[in-house]
């Protein structure tokens, strides 16, 4: 048997083994994440809105309301796009979609692993915060795309600030 | 290769990155995805529940449920704390009813067969269905016959009943296996004969210290499973700290033998003689108060209390006589003492007797008239609402002699699958094939469908309106409440309001029938109802705490009815007959409702079919459960295909040893054995009511179903039973096996 072989065939291996914790290990970091802005199925763009002088719970209107903010539905879309800038290609593309009566299947932008308890009404109503708190300028965005990593230590430097910090660092707050 | 280039370490690095990335896509895909409603409903909000209540319609005890729902997604099913007969425990059928709303095997719409039985089915529209229906119904006139089952909503029965009166027609037949097999009327019969009123008995666990329950398996799934747990809980943890004993009697230990304190082996039949035979020995040796024993001289005349042959009741039951003595001290001398009847006895030759036997004990201690261990069911707490009237197996027999002479033009089935759930000697088959033109109102293909030439699929239960009429009830009368919980995701339609349509055509139906829909009618009988104990006054007030609350029940308890007639019966209980003889067919067969298939109903829905059984934590098949003695001397070992043969028929069974059975019967399951029903249910083990005959027994009202001997010829075939402990699991290795490629 030829040494060598066996040796060149052990470093494919093991070159290979790296490579694939180094892309597992990569995976789990970036998969807490967005996924690429370039995925959404129309290119949206919030800066246009905002500059118009649209309220983001104009459309994101449940984040008063409900744990989640909510995307508007196409129908609340086609209530102004039925007129406005109806020859603009991504506009066409919301309207296609209301005429096959399908929903647009977004891609979530910040996401929080399933263990996590987050309510979009409890940080609005009760702590008062403003959206770019957390989701950054998205007014001067045009696709959103994830401005903070939301991890753990994120969260709690923010709660440690609080005047309420020692209720807001249990850990059933966001762990239920 | 001599070794790693760089662009070979490129080209790793790229197939395993496209790899890992497809994967993490796939898997991800639907958490990543945000689908937001195209019209979103008024007062929806993103991650926010909303709960509904409803009535469940797994079983026919009708328990209330919530459903959560979710963006117009049904999520969750459990108890509704408010409702007073399951508060707000649940069973896993019970929490298993969002499998019967999301079943792929769903038909998406009408449909029509051209040649029945070739399960060739053509999309139709409603339009063309419901005018086909309307022609042969009017064409029919009284040759239309009713097929319904237990769980049918009580407004949908009151207009079945009334179209079919309106035509001249017979009343509907409610017959479906599970209600046949708990013995729903013979039940029923026998308390009209003792008591006056021909509604089913409740038994309260909770008010006795001493249960005798001959074979009932009530926490698994006699009559009212769930209440009969909330009855054992309380049974089980009285005041002042005392335990209520429970004494079980049967051939095979069921889960409620197994958490009895005291399991009585008996042989097959001989529930009656036991009951008997202690009812004799309280009064021959004086046990207990006084009172009790002037109350069996009522029923048992003094040659019969001196001279009853106990030595041969000893001998029938197989319990020696001391133990026999000892029972009798035990029911005698307990303070509050109540006795079940189980449903095996409903299938003897004896079972008039021996139910009137097994009520004769509740009598007797007392039970039914001083201390409120039973009661019987309250009457609608309005005329116009309906409870389905459970047929009695000789009306099933009268409507198919009926159907095979040619009287029955149309046959209309909703819910009901005869064609499973009767044995195939009672000729079902055969005579649905003479009737000229069969509708089936199921929302998927089951195996009487397949002889539908048309089929009209009502909306899913979590989909329909409709109330139920809780039987048994026990402390107070209940009106469950049904409503949707989702908007309906097919083209499929409520069969109330099909068959309003359709009466609107025919001048004697729309007089009988003058609603525009059923929720028209749903809120006209149920605002009627006295105030209650959710308050309100007021039409829209009254159907809205309807829906809200998930019923109807009053605000008071009304006094218990202890003014039944005393028993003049007199009791006596003859030897058990069964078919076959014991030289050719050496074993008794017991067959029993499972947990979580019950009668087949559950077959199609996989949380209930991957659930391990309980007592023998078999899932997907069908077994025979043997004593280990028994499969030792037959040279069997667990997982051997086995025929068990019966005087009728022949169905095969994977061997199960279970120590837990006495060796000379043999045990199979209900529930497995569909040839349609959808991909969960179909080709699944076996249906042993093949093993069973035509014959009803002495008083027509239930089928002979478990006075059958069998005897086990092994076959040379072995299958792994889908066990926790076997290699092939319960769960991917069986499912990967049963169904290859999906």
């Amino acid at each position: 048997m030829d040494l060598s072989a066996t040796f060149q065939k052990r470093r494919w291996i093991l070159g290979a083994l790296i490579v694939l914790i180094l892309i597992i290990v990569a995976y789990f970091v970036l998969s807490s994440r967005a996924k690429a802005s370039s995925e959404q199925p129309i290119a949206f763009n919030h800066q246009i809105m905002v500059q118009l002088g649209i309220d983001c719970l104009f459309c994101h209107t449940e984040a008063r309301r409900s744990p989640a903010a909510g995307m508007p539905s196409v129908e609340k879309c086609m209530g102004c796009h039925k007129v406005v800038d109806t020859t603009n290609t991504e506009i066409q593309k919301v309207t296609s979609y209301w005429e096959k009566q399908e929903p647009i299947p977004w891609m979530r932008v910040n996401i929080l692993p399933r263990f996590v308890y987050f309510s979009h009404q409890a940080h609005v109503v009760l702590g008062g915060l403003n959206c770019e708190k957390c989701h950054g300028d998205v007014g001067h965005m045009t696709i959103a795309e994830p401005v903070v990593k939301m991890d753990m230590g994120w969260c709690l430097d923010c709660h440690e600030q609080q005047a309420n910090a020692h209720q807001l660092r249990d850990c059933v707050v966001c762990h239920q | 290769m001599s070794k790693i280039t760089r662009r070979d370490f490129l080209k790793i690095g790229a197939t395993s990155t496209g790899a890992t990335v497809l994967a993490g896509c796939q898997k991800a895909r639907r958490w990543v995805i945000l689908e937001p409603y195209v019209k979103p409903p008024e007062e929806q909000l993103t991650g926010e529940a909303t709960w509904y209540t409803s009535t469940c319609r797994q079983c026919p005890a009708g328990c209330g449920i919530m459903v959560r729902v979710m963006n117009g997604r049904a999520l969750k099913i459990e108890g509704n704390p408010e409702h007073p007969l399951n508060q707000g425990k649940l069973c896993a059928r019970g929490q298993a009813g969002l499998q019967v709303l999301y079943n792929p095997d769903r038909l998406s719409g009408p449909a029509q067969q051209m040649t029945r039985g070739n399960r060739q089915y053509q999309s139709i529209s409603w339009e063309e269905g419901i005018n086909t229906l309307f022609q042969k119904v009017k064409a029919a006139g009284n040759g239309l016959a009713v097929w319904l089952d237990s769980t049918t909503s009580g407004h949908l029965y009151d207009i079945f009943q009334r179209f079919s009166n309106a035509l001249g027609g017979s009343k509907p037949v409610v017959f479906d296996a599970f209600s046949g097999v708990t013995g729903y009327p013979l039940l029923t019969n026998n308390a009209q004969d003792l008591f006056g009123s021909a509604t089913l008995p409740a038994y309260h666990l909770g008010m006795s210290d001493v249960v005798f329950s001959f074979g009932a398996d009530f926490l698994g799934t006699w009559l009212s499973p769930v209440r009969y747990g909330v009855e054992f809980g309380n049974f089980r943890s009285q005041p002042l700290g005392k335990r209520g004993y429970l004494v079980q009697f049967e051939p095979r230990m069921s889960i409620t033998g197994a958490k009895a304190d005291r399991w009585v082996p008996i042989r097959p039949g001989s529930e009656g003689l036991i009951a008997q035979a202690i009812l004799a020995l309280i009064a021959r040796n004086g046990i207990g108060p006084s009172e009790r024993i002037a109350r069996i001289q009522t029923l048992l005349d003094t040659t019969t209390i001196n001279n009853l042959d106990l030595q041969s009741i000893s001998e029938a039951s197989d319990i020696n006589l001391g133990e026999l003595n000892q029972l009798a001290n035990t029911f005698g001398t307990a303070e509050r003492p109540i006795a079940l009847p189980g449903s095996q006895i409903t299938g003897q030759s004896n079972a008039s007797e021996s139910l009137t036997a097994i009520q004769a004990l509740n009598f007797v201690s007392g039970a039914i008239e001083t201390f409120g261990g039973f009661s019987i069911t309250h009457q609608p707490p309005l005329p116009g609402l309906s409870r389905p009237n459970i047929s009695s197996y000789q009306e099933v027999k009268d409507l198919i002699d009926q159907m095979n002479s040619g009287q029955i033009e149309v046959l209309l089935i909703h819910g009901a699958n005869p064609a499973y759930s009767l044995p195939p000697s009672a000729g079902f088959l055969e005579a649905i094939q003479k009737v000229p033109f069969v509708v089936s109102f199921a929302p998927m293909i089951d195996e009487t469908a397949v002889w539908a030439d048309l089929v009209l699929p009502n909306h899913t239960y979590l989909e329909s309106w409709g109330y139920q009429v809780v039987s048994p009830d026990f402390d107070r009368p209940i009106v469950g409440s049904q409503q949707p919980v989702v908007t309906p995701y097919f083209d499929t339609r409520p069969t109330g309001d099909v068959m309003l349509t359709i009466a609107q055509g025919i001048p004697a139906t729309a007089k009988a029938l003058p609603w525009m829909d059923e929720v028209a009618m749903l809120k006209e009988t149920i605002t009627q109802l006295p105030s209650g104990a959710t308050g309100g006054s007021g039409t829209e007030v009254l159907w809205a705490r309807f829906r809200q609350y998930g019923g109807w029940w009053p605000a008071t308890n009304p006094a218990p009815t202890t003014t039944f007639s005393p028993l003049s019966t007199s009791i006596k209980v003859p030897s058990p007959q069964f078919q076959g003889g014991s030289d050719q067919y050496p074993y008794f067969l017991h067959l029993h409702l499972p947990v979580f298939l019950s009668d087949g109903r559950g077959a199609n829905q996989p949380w209930l079919q991957g659930s391990p059984e309980t007592m023998n934590t078999v899932s997907w098949q069908t077994i025979v459960e043997i004593h280990p003695d028994a499969a030792q001397a037959l040279g069997l070992k667990d997982g051997d295909v086995v025929k068990v043969t019966s005087l009728y028929g022949e169905v095969e069974a994977l061997v199960y040893t279970y120590p837990a059975i006495r060796p000379d019967t043999v045990a199979i399951p209900f529930g497995q054995g569909h040839t349609d029903y959808g991909r969960y249910a179909r080709n699944m083990g076996s249906n042993p009511i093949q093993l069973v005959g035509d014959q009803a027994e002495s008083s027509g009202n239930d089928l002979l179903w478990s006075s059958l001997r069998v005897k086990i010829t092994p076959t040379n075939k072995r299958v792994d039973l889908a066990i926790f402990e076997n290699k092939i699991g319960v769960t991917e290795g069986f499912i990967n096996q049963a169904f290859p490629g999906e």
